[in-house]
């Protein structure tokens, strides 16, 4: 029923003589919710920096539906149906929060109709606001409404609920179930109880190397998985 | 032969000055990055103070050690009245340092009165090299380059003044816990390099007439010399000065000045394209 | 809000513009039908540096290769329609070199002062070729007889007819860059000159957008170029140097980055300004431009109409 959509094999990223990430073999189907967690330098933004081009792999592949984007421009990348949310807000602070969303839905390959994104990260009363006047927690639901708004294939969030509350929390979780629907998402976590909500195929990355992999109940029933969270390995 | 040697120490006076006006911006482009325009105008001012001390009956000598110091002065207050406010606003750096220069400029022009002033060269006649004859001025002018950056490297590389500003440069937040005044730092560094620029206008002093707008016709000579070698080193300014000095006098062989200029700009673009960081960098070409 | 207020500054403006061969004696025409077509220089200027932040230190040299090209092709004798094929080239070559420049620069990722410099010296390299080319360029004294503009057999010449041309062209430059910066084009500049790695990360090309725009850029100030020396009937190397390059900065800076109205304001005032004192004190200008450099940074880094939209705001603040 569903395809591959994505597919890395033996990626690994040097930075001089760190290894960032060791040889990394995953794929993922098309509508379909996965998340990876770690301890802190474990590698998940470098494993996100790949997929979005970012970061080019020092050896390995990753295709996307397919096709090659090692070394592809960014903007190619993104156009190909990839949107990512950054592990920092980094939305564009000139900009009133409808125009940025504009911006986000514009740089989609096939521009998708203007849906009410806004309502659904509850930023609908605050459109005409100057993304700069947003407090913390906004942007990021700013940041999550604009990875949305291209309709992506694929949906990388690096930390989503960083800063938010447990209420908020579970309304991500919750959000992201229904937006598995449409789209396949990566995403990245610190927060246990929303990797709990999301009770899904879950990755453990630890020091580079994908260390585990498998459904959440498994994973944090995992004995060693508790050592390298608390740092005994 | 004989052009050929020529040629070559042509080549090696202008590597002088040039390495010893890029310093300056080694410092504040390539380290501090803040972009100063008025940086030619420190060359100027050393010009000028060799030809007022030599106005006053001192020595040609007298003159090249007041030069860095007047130029070291500007330059401190420069930092203190404009760059240091700027350091975080690089487009405001720009226009401010661009203002700077015209008004520095402006202010000699008024002090001095118009036209070129001469400088008298504290050597005269020719040097007989058996090969070829050269001026003999010249020689001494390569040899005292030589000397300065000697010790601008000892300097940088030996002194605890040197370990503070490579500190200063590698982080600022983790210097200034380490208890270094970093504010002290760049206020001395840049005066420094100001100082070294001074002394090229100095030693190219008798060489030229000396105009108020004389330092403008190195500036972007100097940024090529400091981007090309690869910002923040002083290899790296050797080898963009060697590169840019070197051209230069090869071809003004056999074209006019400005023709010459324009090439070698156009080359050092060319080359800031393929090696945005300097020929020296290992790194390469970052995509 | 702003954008109306801008809208209605535009509309007064066009009115002044209007009115003012009433009441001026044709001295006075010339002189601001030349002010004017510098500031059309500097709107070309800020559509770049307002809309990408970016800032160009040597927009003197698509300035002065539009004077150039203009004249080159104008005194070619046996050409048909001359004004016509003059403009043209006068917009091109600009265009030209500036997508060369751009695809080499942006593509190369050359932003910030690194952009600055380079440009700096293009300006330098563009002078110096033009002085040392001189059997086409006529050398330091430039060339005079550049004809005046002439379309359908019909001549252009005269204060009156001149300053219409220059006043209507002005206005419609300017009414276009404005519904370019407000339209989709716009707003995604905005956003890459906010952070170019996310736009680029939401699909946007930036290299591809920065040098469009700027060739855009450069061919509004070609064509300002060829204008003025179709209208001056004078080239010469002071058009495509340093000097110039730096003053259209001074004057998108006085009147304001980013508002394309504000820089033909400055580049009036500042000519006006710049008339005045010099009649009075030759050598006193550079020191005054030099100190203005200074004073602009420090006292009203948004240009001085921006002063009196805060005094207006701090009075809306205070009586409310
Ligand atoms: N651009 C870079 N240059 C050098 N080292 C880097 C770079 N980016 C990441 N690293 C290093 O690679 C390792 C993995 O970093 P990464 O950001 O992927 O970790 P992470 O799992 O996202 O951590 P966190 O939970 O803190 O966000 C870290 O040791 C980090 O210091
Ligand atoms: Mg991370």
């Amino acid at each position: 029923m569903s395809e591959v959509l994505l597919e890395m094999k033996g990626v690994s990223v040097k930075f001089g003589g760190l290894t960032a990430l060791s040889d990394i073999d995953y794929s993922i189907t098309s509508r379909s919710l996965a998340c990876i967690i770690g301890p802190n330098g474990a590698g998940k933004s470098t494993f996100l920096n790949v997929l979005t081009g970012t970061l080019r792999p020092s050896i390995g592949s990753v295709a996307f539906r397919g096709r090659d984007i090692g070394g592809l421009a960014l903007h190619r990348i993104s156009r190909l149906g990839i949107a990512r949310k950054f592990q920092i807000p980094s939305v564009f602070p000139s900009l009133s929060v409808a125009e940025n969303m504009d911006v986000a839905r514009w740089g989609a390959a096939r521009e998708p109709d203007e849906t009410d994104v806004l309502e659904m990260v509850g930023l609908s009363a605050r459109r005409d606001v100057k993304a700069a006047d947003l407090s913390h927690g906004e942007k990021q639901w700013l940041e999550i409404g604009m990875a949305i708004a291209a309709s992506p294939k694929l949906l990388l969030l690096d930390e989503p609920t960083a800063g938010m509350t447990s209420q908020e929390t579970q309304a991500t979780a919750a959000l992201l179930h229904r937006l598995k629907r449409h789209t396949a998402i990566i995403a990245v976590e610190h927060d246990i109880s929303f990797v709990r909500a999301l009770d899904t195929d879950t990755l453990v990355l630890h020091q580079g190397r994908l260390f585990r992999r498998g459904p959440f109940s498994e994973i944090e029933a995992d004995e060693a998985v508790r050592d390298v969270y608390l740092g005994r390995r | 032969m004989e052009a050929a040697v020529t040629t070559l120490l042509n080549a090696l006076t202008l590597i002088g000055i040039l390495s010893l006006v890029g310093l300056g911006l080694t410092i504040s482009f390539g380290l501090m990055n803040v972009t100063n325009l008025a940086h030619g105008e420190f060359l100027t001012v050393g010009a000028y103070a060799v030809y007022f001390t030599q106005s006053f009956g001192g020595s040609y000598w007298l003159g090249l050690v007041t030069a860095p110091l007047a130029a070291a002065i500007v330059g401190c207050a420069l930092e203190w009245l404009i760059l240091r406010h700027l350091y975080e606003k690089p487009i405001a750096a720009i226009l401010a340092t661009w203002g700077a220069s015209l008004v520095i400029q402006q202010s000699l022009e008024l002090v001095f009165g118009l036209g070129g002033k001469p400088v008298l060269p504290p050597v005269q006649g020719a040097l007989d090299l058996s090969v070829a004859a050269y001026p003999a001025y010249r020689i001494l002018l390569i040899c005292i380059a030589a000397i300065a950056l000697g010790l601008v490297l000892v300097l940088v590389r030996r002194t605890s003044f040197g370990l503070d500003i490579r500190t200063v440069i590698q982080n600022r937040t983790m210097a200034e816990a380490v208890g270094i005044n970093t504010r002290r730092v760049y206020a001395i560094a840049f005066a420094f390099g100001a100082g070294v620029a001074g002394l090229a206008g100095a030693l190219v002093s008798p060489l030229t007439t000396v105009l108020p707008q004389m330092g403008v016709g190195y500036l972007a000579n100097a940024f090529f010399v400091v981007i090309v070698g690869g910002a923040g080193s002083v290899a790296g300014l050797i080898a963009g000065s060697t590169f840019i000095g070197g051209l230069t006098s090869v071809l003004n062989y056999q074209m006019s000045p400005s023709l010459v200029q324009a090439i070698v700009l156009l080359v050092a673009i060319l080359i800031v394209r393929v090696r945005p960081n300097g020929l020296l960098s290992t790194a390469g070409a970052l995509r | 809000m702003k954008h109306r207020g801008r809208l209605v500054a535009l509309a007064a403006g066009t009115c002044v513009l209007s009115i003012y061969p009433a009441f001026a004696d044709e001295y006075h025409l010339t002189v601001l039908r030349d002010a004017l077509l510098f500031g059309l220089f500097a709107v070309s200027l800020d559509f770049f540096w307002g809309s990408t932040g970016i800032l160009s230190f040597g927009h003197a040299t698509f300035f002065g290769l539009g004077g150039y090209v203009m004249t080159l092709v104008t005194m070619t004798s046996g050409l048909p329609a001359p004004s016509v094929l003059g403009l043209f080239a006068a917009v091109g070559a600009p265009a030209a070199l500036a997508a060369i420049v751009g695809y080499f620069l942006l593509f190369g990722g050359v932003r910030g002062s690194f952009f600055t410099i380079v440009t700096l010296a293009l300006s330098v390299i563009a002078q110096q070729l033009v002085i040392s080319w001189s059997s086409v360029t006529g050398g330091d004294t430039g060339l005079l007889g550049v004809p005046p503009l002439a379309l359908g057999g019909y001549e252009i010449s005269g204060a009156m007819a001149t300053y219409i041309v220059v006043a209507v062209t002005l206005i419609v430059v300017l009414l276009a860059l404005r519904a370019l910066e407000q339209s989709r084009w716009g707003k995604i500049l905005i956003a890459i000159g906010d952070n170019e790695v996310r736009a680029a990360a939401l699909g946007h090309n930036a290299p591809a957008r920065l040098t469009l725009t700027f060739v855009i850029s450069a061919a509004v100030a070609g064509f300002a170029g060829g204008l003025y020396v179709a209208i001056a009937g004078v080239v010469a190397p002071d058009l495509i140097g340093l000097l110039l390059s730096t003053e259209v900065i001074v004057w998108v800076a006085i009147g304001g980055r980013g508002t394309l109205l504000g820089p033909v304001v400055g580049a009036v005032l500042v000519q006006r300004a710049q008339q005045e004192i010099s009649s009075m004190n030759p050598s006193l200008w550079p020191l005054i431009l030099g100190c203005t450099f200074v004073i602009i940074v420090f006292v009203a880094p948004d240009g001085v109409m921006s002063i009196a939209e805060r005094s207006r705001m701090l009075l809306r603040r205070r009586s409310a």
